[in-house]
């Protein structure tokens, strides 16, 4: 569900915050050899003896840590290897009643010829694609208009207001909306409308149940939920640009606007592009936002694979595991390759990989 | 880089080794061996022995109104002792009950959990549908050795649950009831109507455009009422599908049924279909139809209708008879909403095709099959649940009326209603008079019934236990006079795995022409595309049978 | 941020025209952001529902909330939400401070090997269907401890405590370890002690995950009495599954009073903790 976002604020290595290279350090030990890793400890006083142990002493050294491990091994076992056993069941026939039957490719040959996979396969293409970039482009508009703000208390009681939304759950601002957006006497937005004139006293429009409407829904709903948490990430690239950069703009007598455009956008543009490719990676991921807001009207622009699976297993009387593990192991097969893709992609732009 | 390129080689590896020893003992190999080494161990036994069942575990849905806020625990308590009695031994029967409007769907995970309980309650669909599947345990012999046998009045409605080889994987204890459309009085008097008059579709249509465009409320504002409300244009959860609309849907049926000559057809695809949804679509348009029906549950629908709030309400709503008549005008009352309810005779359209209000296939209790060959165990469940829930006297009671001296009591009593306010009411009995207390949850309202309702049951009260609602038995004696039995659900096993899609598909088809306004042709080409084949096998499946 | 002190200083001028738009643009954003969460909070306090949107509720009542406080279906969802958001936290501590520390010992043999073990699960899962198969196994179906031991283990919050960790100066360990200290000894004398302000944003981040849960028990849970107020909520909002009660009160009213109760833990404690959020974030997390 989650993906690393390391270091953070790019290249301007002078203004990063203490925990960012922090953090950066991690990716960059994990990648050395372990040789580079022992050079390191040579600044301690036992590094360069600790190397030439053999190998079963060096263990034995470390049993205790061995010992903590155990437990965050036992779990991650648990909890995320054992699963992986059942992609085997992509393969079969698998129902809650009666034996497994070995099937081949049959679920996956199903799957391709399946409409409503394919739809919903569009669907989380088309919205979680969408979703990323104009929430980061809104959290990018706001958080430069942001930094521009002189008053610190005004500032951060923005920042406070801004960031609310992201701790409420998706079911509340699915609840929130529906009752907000509900086309019934005591929706606000419908009312609004009303009173307004901009649609007649006898007609509303029913948000979240029009397929014409499901999808910018959709989108107002995560930009007001997420732009907020997403400034953070920018905020902390702005407050590390070099004053200098805006006292000479000041002395060519640049424009507050100009200063924005030739000095802040620039020093943005990497971030901007780290947040983009590490989202990328999980775009497959959508469940839970879509589920809490779709229903069987909009099925057709909202559905999509994760909710896909969903119903075809838990709402269908005599579920095949065996179909919807093949459908599951499909959306991890081109998860994966985002991620790599990302990986890839980020080495080339940013040289440096993101996982 | 090399090393961590080995690095996740071994991390690789490490995955499929796990893959390659966990595959040796995955439970399904283990599973699989079960029943055959349960089996010898019953063969080699003596069956003889009374079998000794000390705990049933129960799934039920919103039907069980003894709900934990409103006297369950005392329920079960008394369900257990009069059980106990009964069977001689101690018996606790665990109910879990399951949130009703999503009662199929947590059934379908329950499902996929193996989570299963001893016997659940399953609607008629769910039931047709899990009944080719091989879970539920044929109850035959059960029923036809049940003690309750010698009382029964009303065979005919177990007999007909019966499959073509005699098996019957599903017992109910009561008729199932049907909907019948309620109009609010002080509506129709605003409007200027009567009841006697809506004879066709049309009138009831005007009645509906009136509750719309004439302020019915008498809040000043048009517009802002509704004609009628319903928990979706068709209700495809649950069979008879076309139950909360019928004056829309008239005789057309969107799901697939037998014709006279017992040939299985699709219902969707009929020309009585697409009229009923260009019906539809207009009373969508006109605002006739509030539009919240697309997405609103019963419960949301029937607190739309009764709403102290009644800017937003509908005017007309076709809802369960006989005690929903009693607990609708409740609520009403509860909420300070004004007048009675009247009952509305089935339209002409309505009956010329079908003949009145549908009465819908009962749901019905199941009993699990474990899987071990040994049928001790449910036989007992039925015996022990089933069989004791007909039993004309206590345990009957106790699931019809509820708990004794929470629910209902024979002991001398007076109590009020809504105390100290112009609507009071003061009931008094003598001892030994049986009488409905108030619901423990509501001092202000009757209790009216627990899950079996006395006015449908097949086999009566020996104890001559009767509920004092006027309203709901005149609601049932109504509803009786004005209903016809509903189709036959299919069973079949493409419907079993595949249901779920064609459901998809009738839904999507529905609301993309009531909603979206797409041509009706246009929309059906597009669920035959969908569904289509799906429909075709589980016809073939069903015609063959 | 400490950092602000030391960022780019605008020299003091004139209000400008810029800043008065900016002002009022982003009080316009403030307001869009706060409009839904008041108008909720103000029609969880009315007896009716409406559609305007009012400053203060005009017919006040506290029903809704008295209805939540004193129906069993209601408030049993709402301490189970409570208690797993303790243990999930608890556990979810308990696993990223030990698995981060072990992961900066570096002259462990086998550290990078166990690194990416952990690593692989964020490229690569089984998928919710075997997930799903899995726990069923294990007896975490239609339980409430799936959502403790679903979140207790998370290898980002697990990577981020290592990281944290790492800022500790190395000189310390060395120190105490020449003084004889134990894995174990060093981890709870030095390492936690000194990562209070890690431990706070990261038990942050498992708390609000746990909480704010709704599709685990949309998946995993039937049983009434298991469910989490998240999903409650949501099936009373959209379902209308509320039970009956003698309060008079309107549906919207207890809808909305649901929602309040829903978020209010977080919005009382935010204010107070926003710095141990943004930390969270600032070390290098964007989380969905």
């Amino acid at each position: 569900m989650t993906v690393l976002l390391l270091g953070v604020p790019i290249g301007q290595d002078s203004c990063f915050t203490r925990e960012v290279k922090d953090l950066i350090l991690f990716y960059e030990d994990v990648g050395k050899e372990e040789d580079g890793m022992s050079k390191k400890k040579v600044m301690t006083s036992t590094g360069v003896e600790v190397r030439h142990k053999p190998l079963g002493l060096r263990i034995w050294n470390n049993w205790g840590y061995y010992l903590m491990f155990l437990p965050v091994l036992i779990f991650v076992i648990i909890m995320h290897y054992w699963p992986m056993l059942g992609i085997r069941y992509s393969f079969y026939n698998y129902r809650p009643v009666g034996d497994k039957v070995w099937v081949g490719m049959e679920n996956f040959v199903r799957m391709f010829a399946e409409d409503a996979f394919w739809t919903s396969f569009k669907n989380t293409l088309i919205l979680s694609i969408v979703k990323l970039i104009i929430t980061t482009l809104s959290s990018v508009v706001v958080s430069v208009f942001l930094n521009e703000m002189g008053n610190l208390m005004a500032k951060k009681t923005l920042q406070t207001i801004i960031y609310l939304p992201h701790f409420m759950s998706w079911a509340v601002v699915a609840s929130i909306f529906s009752l907000i957006l509900s086309p019934s006497s005591t929706g606000l937005v419908n009312g609004m409308l009303r009173e307004w004139g901009v649609i007649g006293q006898q007609e509303y429009i029913y948000f979240l149940a029009d397929k014409a409407w499901w999808q910018p829904i959709f989108y107002i709903i995560n930009i007001w939920k997420e732009t907020g948490w997403g400034t953070i990430i920018f905020l902390a690239t702005l407050s590390g640009i070099n004053p200098e950069l805006y006292e000479a703009a000041d002395i060519d007598g640049a424009t507050r606007m100009q200063k924005i455009y030739y000095v802040t956008m620039p020093a943005l543009s990497n971030t901007i592009m780290t947040v983009l490719i590490l989202n990328l990676a999980k775009i497959m991921n959508m469940f839970e936002s879509v589920f809490v807001l779709y229903n069987s009207a909009v099925y057709d622009v909202s559905d999509v694979v994760s909710t896909y699976i969903y119903r075809q297993t838990f709402v269908s009387k005599m579920p095949n595991y065996g179909y919807t593990t093949a459908v599951g192991l499909f959306k991890s097969f081109v998860g994966c390759i985002l991620v790599l893709g990302c990986n890839w992609l980020s080495k080339k732009i940013r040289g440096r990989g993101i996982i | 880089m090399k090393k961590k390129a080995l690095s996740l080689l071994l991390a690789s590896a490490m995955v499929a080794s796990m893959a390659a020893c966990g595959g040796g003992s995955t439970p399904a190999e283990s599973s699989s061996s079960a029943p055959a080494e349960s089996s010898a161990q019953a063969s080699s036994e003596v069956a003889e022995e009374p079998y000794v069942l000390n705990e049933i575990n129960i799934t039920v849905d919103g039907t069980l109104t003894a709900t934990v806020d409103n006297g369950q625990k005392e329920f079960n308590e008394q369900l257990n002792e009069a059980i106990s009695e009964r069977a001689g031994y101690d018996v606790v029967v665990n109910i879990e009950q399951l949130d009703h409007s999503t009662y199929g769907d947590a059934i379908g995970r329950k499902m996929v959990s193996n989570d299963l309980p001893d016997a659940m309650i399953m609607n008629a669909s769910m039931f047709r549908e899990y009944s080719t599947t091989g879970i539920l345990w044929d109850m035959a012999d059960a029923y036809d050795n049940a003690e309750f046998q010698s009382r029964i009045t009303l065979p005919a409605i177990n007999e007909n649950l019966k499959d073509s080889q005699g098996h019957l994987y599903g017992f109910t204890p009561a008729y199932g009831n049907g909907c019948v459309t309620y109009v609010k009085q002080t509506w129709l008097d605003a409007v200027g109507m009567k009841i006697e008059d809506i004879k066709t579709f049309d009138d009831y249509y005007a009645m509906l455009k009136a509750f719309h465009e004439q302020d019915p409320d008498g809040n000043g504002t048009t517009g802002d009422t509704y004609g009628v409300v319903a928990a979706g244009f068709a209700n495809t959860g649950e069979a008879p599908y076309i139950n909360y609309m019928p004056e829309f849907w008239q005789g057309a049926y969107p799901y697939i049924l037998q014709d006279e000559n017992g040939t299985w057809y699709d219902g969707v695809q009929t020309d009585a279909t697409k009229e009923a949804l260009k019906r539809l679509r207009q009373g969508y348009v006109d605002q006739v139809i509030d539009p919240e029906t697309l997405t609103a549950t019963t419960k949301i629908a029937r607190e739309k209708f009764f709403s102290n709030e009644q800017s937003g309400s509908s005017g007309a709503f076709t809802y369960w008879a006989g005690t929903w008549y009693q607990t609708l005008t409740d609520n009403m009352k509860k909420n300070e909403v004004e007048g009675d309810l009247v009952q509305l005779a089935p339209i002409q359209e309505i009956k010329d095709t079908w003949g009145g209000y549908l009465n819908r296939e009962a749901p019905v209790w199941v009993i699990i099959d474990d899987g071990d060959g040994d049928d001790r165990k449910e036989q007992a469940v039925f015996s022990l649940l089933l069989d004791s829930m007909l039993d004309g006297d206590r345990i009957q009671t106790l699931w019809t009326y509820g708990a004794e001296d929470v629910h209902w009591s024979t002991k001398a009593e007076e109590f009020k209603t809504d105390e100290g306010t112009d609507k009071e009411k003061a009931y008094s009995y003598a001892d030994g008079e049986f009488h409905l207390k108030q619901s423990p949850n509501d001092k202000n309202t009757l209790w009216k019934k627990n899950h079996i309702d006395n006015a449908l049951v097949i086999s009566p009260l020996t104890n001559g236990y009767a509920s004092n609602s006027e309203l709901a038995e005149a609601g049932n004696a109504f509803f009786s006079q004005n209903c016809v039995d509903a189709p036959v659900s299919p069973a079949s096993a493409t419907l079993t795995d595949e249901g779920a899609n064609i459901v998809d598909a009738i839904n999507v088809l529905i609301s993309s022409v009531v909603v979206d306004g797409v041509d009706v042709d246009t929309a059906m080409d597009t669920y035959v595309s969908k569904a289509g084949a799906t429909v075709e096998a589980a016809l073939a499946e069903l015609n063959a049978q | 941020m400490a950092k602000e002190k030391v960022a780019y200083k605008k020299p003091k001028t004139k209000i400008t025209a810029f800043a008065v738009i900016n002002y009022i643009v982003f009080i316009l954003i403030g307001l869009l952001i706060l409009v839904p969460i008041w108008k909720v909070l103000v029609d969880s306090f009315n007896r009716v529902g409406v559609y305007q949107f009012r400053l203060w509720p005009h017919d006040f009542t506290v029903d809704g909330y008295l209805t939540i406080i004193n129906t069993a279906l209601l408030y049993k969802p709402f301490i189970n939400s409570v208690v797993t958001t303790l243990l999930g936290t608890l556990l979810g501590l308990v696993l990223s401070t030990l698995g981060g520390y072990v992961l900066i010992q570096f002259e462990m043999p086998g550290r990078n090997f166990l690194a990416y073990f952990l690593l692989f699960t964020m490229i690569f899962s089984g998928g919710m269907i075997p997930e799903y198969l899995v726990m069923r196994q294990l007896g975490l179906v239609n339980n409430m401890w799936i959502l403790v031991f679903k979140h207790g283990m998370n290898v980002y919050n697990l990577v981020l405590m290592r990281n944290f960790f790492e800022g500790v100066p190395s000189s310390l360990y060395e120190a105490a370890k020449i003084d004889g200290c134990s894995p174990m000894g060093i981890f709870f004398k030095i390492v936690l002690p000194l990562s209070k302000a890690a431990l706070a944003s990261i038990g942050l981040m498992f708390a609000v995950t746990v909480w704010n849960d709704y599709s685990t028990v949309q998946i995993y849970i039937t049983d009434p009495n298991q469910v989490n107020f998240q999903y409650k909520l949501r099936s009373m909002i959209m379902a209308g599954d509320t039970p009956t009660t003698s309060y008079n009160v309107s549906q919207t009213t207890l809808y909305n009073a649901g929602i309040i109760a829903a978020i209010l833990p977080f919005m009382v404690l935010y204010p107070f903790l926003q710095k141990y959020f943004v930390t969270g974030v600032n070390i290098g997390a964007v989380k969905e």
